[in-house]
């Protein structure tokens, strides 16, 4: 480390404070320091947001196209019926429903009797 | 809509034995929020003795009678009720069976619905799901 000139003057009695510090040093100091701080949570935001934690691309917002495998819930997997309309065996997996399944289910007479409500948003 | 995409609940156990991140989770809802769905669904079915079923998903046109079709693969339909949201058309349909028509009357599944959609129009489509099935299973009380 260099002194600086100015801490040689004789009658200079006074704290130099930051005027000690040379170029180099009051660069690292005013310039490193605040742009590494910066690069740690710029880095540490960008982390954040793509590991998920609801991320912004999962989320749904209406009006705008949300792209998703479609999912189907049942309390129980074997409630759900297979082509010939038998229940599957209790603890069975149940599988994903091809599009054969479905037109046969759209082949079978209607139930009839159903009722429900249908909305929009 | 690509139907061999759909994921069932049992398909999920399977994922997870091979270590594979289960394909549910490439499903609209984070892993707390299909806790919480699940949770919903086995309570409403439990409280009531229907059967509840959530489908989210493209529907094709006509939208009801795609829905009736999904409603009639359950094992049980007459008992069994299924909400269906297709979050792209923006469109809920709730198909409930003849049995459980009784329980719910179309009025109440509408009053579901209105709540859930109003839940579905701020983005929120695990918490609509959560209420509306809430909804349903309180007023079709104990079986």
């Amino acid at each position: 480390m260099t002194v600086h000139p100015t801490r040689n003057i004789p009658g200079l009695s006074f704290r130099l404070g930051a005027l000690g510090l040379s170029v180099t040093e009051t660069l690292l100091v005013f310039v490193g320091i605040p742009a590494a701080a910066v690069l740690v949570i710029a880095g540490l935001a960008a982390a954040g947001s793509r590991g998920g934690g609801g991320g912004g691309a999962k989320r749904y917002r209406p009006g705008r196209p949300f792209d998703f495998t479609p999912v189907w819930f049942l309390g129980r997997p074997e409630q759900l019926a297979d082509s010939a309309g038998t229940a599957l065996a209790a603890g069975a997996q149940a599988p994903a429903l091809t599009s054969r399944k479905q037109e046969q289910a759209g082949r079978e007479a209607p139930a009839g009797g159903t009722g429900g409500a249908s909305d929009r948003w | 809509m690509e139907p061999e995409a759909q994921v069932t609940v049992g398909e999920k156990q399977a994922a997870t034995g091979t270590g594979n991140p289960p394909e549910v989770l490439d499903g609209p809802f984070s892993t707390r929020q299909l806790l919480r769905i699940d949770e919903a669904l086995r309570l409403a079915d439990q409280g009531t003795g229907l059967v509840f079923s959530v489908y989210v998903g493209g529907l094709d046109e006509p939208i009801r009678e795609h829905a009736q079709r999904l409603h009639r693969q359950l094992a049980e339909p007459d008992k069994s009720v299924l909400i269906a949201v297709s979050p792209n058309q923006r469109q809920l349909e709730i198909v409930t069976g003849r049995y459980a028509r009784k329980r719910i009357p179309d009025t109440y599944a509408k009053l579901a619905a209105l709540s859930m959609v109003a839940s579905f129009g701020g983005g929120d489509l695990a918490g609509g799901i959560i209420q509306g099935l809430d909804q349903l299973a309180s007023h079709a009380g104990k079986g």
